[in-house]
């Protein structure tokens, strides 16, 4: 049996909105620690990976590991009939056939429920190995959604440079080229507009545009948003969720590109 | 595949007839080396003596195809040309040109010799060419994205056929085509293109018009030939293997070539590599081979990955899949065996 309560249900929306034109079907693996997806995009470039801890629920229920395969056009539909700030409780058997979601309107005595029938997802498991990264920024969101999106409109891929002076994301396209650097930058009064680097040793990584426009999505999830990069190992971009939960996304470098 | 299935209701007597017989006769228009490799050809006769002499001199143009439903071989599409006074006298009265279905393989095969030696009336005054689609390039286009059918690369051959004929100079005032799907539509494409020949686009036109009937013998006998000519690595390599247990010398034991031979398909099936299928004879786009390299009893299933823009790395390079038994990862692992050791 799970039972698994979202004080709001605008949080799984969200996380949904973000990764469904990555993914069309996956498992929300549940067990007793929360409830966790991973999956990959059709081409294999890109990695999505999503945990909401049992922290993140109020309350959470989970007595066996099971595995809910849901298409997520269809759970974008049912979550449409959601206001933002309804409570959302998702509930399933032990062996489901289907997902129960129902809704709480905070400020009247609605309530709406909804099943989704699941389906039998074979999806590959990876093992993703915990990486020391040589760089690490924090920025705002809305910033890296901005430079994506500037950026997405001249070329293809950006080629992202961390060094003593900064970041650099770089792009070269046929009309022109263009550049945006950021420094170190401390806002006491707004830290969610602080941008923080962590380096180690300088990286030069390029990557596709396309889907990192696809990635802030998320960015309403949360106001700062973390790019872990090492040298020829996927670049690894988390929005961070309350209670320690993430959504996190992955993206393989491309090759070849420098010259 | 709607145009195959007419080709499906054969019986044995057709069979028979559309196998080439042992002996046929290698014209001018077999290129072994393009067919072994499994290309795609043209072939022009010489003009002949009696239109060359006077290149004003008017001619009918006939157009007919042969192997357009076999899973083995190509497809060969065939023009003749010759002058328009001689068509009935020189091609039906003396010679009896007739449907290549209706003619019986020995028959078709010494009508071509004939046209292809010198000194003989066919020779003087017929001139004629092939354009060959292998089984390759056929598969090939019919199964790319975006899909170029057969009844596309038909016509594409025969309006290359004729251009390259025009080219040359052949005064050609009437055109004759046994039709690929509806004769109007058809008809109407190629009076666009050439506005001041008079073209006709019939059913059965190889039955009809000499010239055509002519045309699909070129047509027929180059076909037979080429698929001789394919099976010639199978033969080679069938007899260095076991050389007693080859049946009758020269028998080319994949029959037709045709889906509905029982022959073709056992042979099909016999020489099936699991992931590679078959050679470049095989028209891979045929339900026929289709199902068998990818039908729910293949051996080997194969998932060829999806090709990507080049030079993207994906995520399976960096994190390996976590392979172990499901239930193991939900439930650990049994300890009655180690304890056992004790």
């Amino acid at each position: 049996m799970l039972e698994a309560r979202l004080e709001q249900a605008s949080l799984l929306k969200k996380v949904v909105d973000a990764i469904k034109d990555l993914v069309q079907d996956c498992n929300f693996d549940c067990n007793d620690s929360g409830i966790a997806l991973q999956a990959m995009d059709n081409s294999h470039v890109a990695l999505v990976s999503m945990m909401l801890k049992s922290d993140a629920f109020q309350p959470f229920r989970c007595d066996r590991n099971i595995a809910l395969g849901i298409n997520l056009g269809s759970l974008t539909k049912v979550l449409r009939a959601a206001q933002n700030d309804d409570t959302l409780t998702l509930k399933a058997e032990d062996a489901p056939d289907v997902v129960n979601l129902v809704f709480e309107a905070t400020d009247s005595d609605r309530i709406s429920e909804y099943d989704i029938k699941l389906m039998d997802i074979d999806q590959e498991h990876l093992g993703i190995p915990e990486t020391e990264y040589a760089a690490t920024i924090s920025l705002p969101s809305a910033e890296f959604q901005r430079i994506c999106r500037d950026l997405s409109a001249l070329s293809e891929s950006v080629s992202i440079e961390c060094s003593k002076e900064g970041v650099k994301f770089n792009c070269q396209g046929d009309i022109g080229s263009g550049s945006i650097h950021l420094r170190t930058h401390t806002n006491v009064e707004k830290p969610e507009n602080n941008v923080e680097i962590d380096m180690t040793e300088p990286v030069s990584l390029t990557f596709s545009l396309k889907y990192l426009v696809n990635f802030c999505k998320a960015s309403g999830l949360s106001t700062q948003v973390k790019l872990c990069l090492s040298n020829e190992v996927p670049l690894l971009v988390e929005y961070g969720l309350v209670n320690n939960s993430y959504l996190r996304f992955y993206l393989a470098p491309k090759i070849g590109d420098e010259e | 595949m709607a145009d195959t299935r007419e080709d499906m209701q054969m019986d044995m007597q057709e069979i028979e007839q559309e196998t080439s017989p042992s002996d046929v006769f290698m014209a001018p228009s077999i290129h072994k080396p393009d067919i072994l490799t499994g290309k795609s050809y043209s072939h022009f006769s010489p003009i002949p003596s009696q239109i060359a002499d006077d290149m004003s001199k008017e001619c009918v143009l006939g157009v007919d195809e042969a192997g357009r439903g076999p899973v083995l071989g190509p497809m060969v599409y065939a023009l003749l040309y010759l002058p328009i006074e001689l068509q009935q006298s020189l091609l039906a009265d003396t010679h009896h040109f007739n449907d290549s279905k209706v003619l019986t393989p020995q028959v078709r095969s010494s009508l071509m010799r004939k046209l292809c030696t010198r000194d003989t009336d066919l020779h003087a005054s017929c001139g004629w060419a092939t354009r060959l689609l292998s089984a390759r390039d056929i598969s090939a286009n019919m199964l790319a994205p975006n899909q170029y059918n057969l009844n596309a690369q038909a016509m594409d051959a025969t309006i290359a056929l004729i251009k390259e004929v025009l080219a040359k100079g052949v005064n050609v005032k009437e055109i004759y085509i046994d039709t690929i799907g509806r004769p109007e539509t058809y008809q109407k494409k190629l009076e666009r293109i050439w506005p001041t020949i008079q073209i006709t686009v019939a059913k059965k036109a190889d039955s009809l018009y000499p010239v055509v009937s002519a045309a699909s013998v070129c047509a027929k006998v180059t076909r037979d030939a080429a698929l001789d000519v394919c099976y010639e690595p199978y033969q080679t390599s069938t007899e260095n293997e076991d050389a007693v247990a080859t049946d009758a010398k020269g028998e080319i034991v994949w029959g037709s070539g045709y889906p509905s031979d029982a022959r073709t398909s056992t042979w099909l099936k016999a020489n099936m590599d699991p992931v590679f299928g078959w050679g470049s004879e095989c028209r891979f786009s045929w339900s026929t081979a289709k199902e068998l390299l990818e039908g729910k009893n293949a051996d080997v299933n194969v998932e060829w990955p999806a090709e990507d823009d080049g030079n993207g790395l994906r995520m399976t390079d960096f994190f390996k899949g976590e392979d172990g038994d499901e239930l193991v990862d939900w439930f650990g692992m049994r300890v009655t065996e180690e304890m056992e050791v004790f």
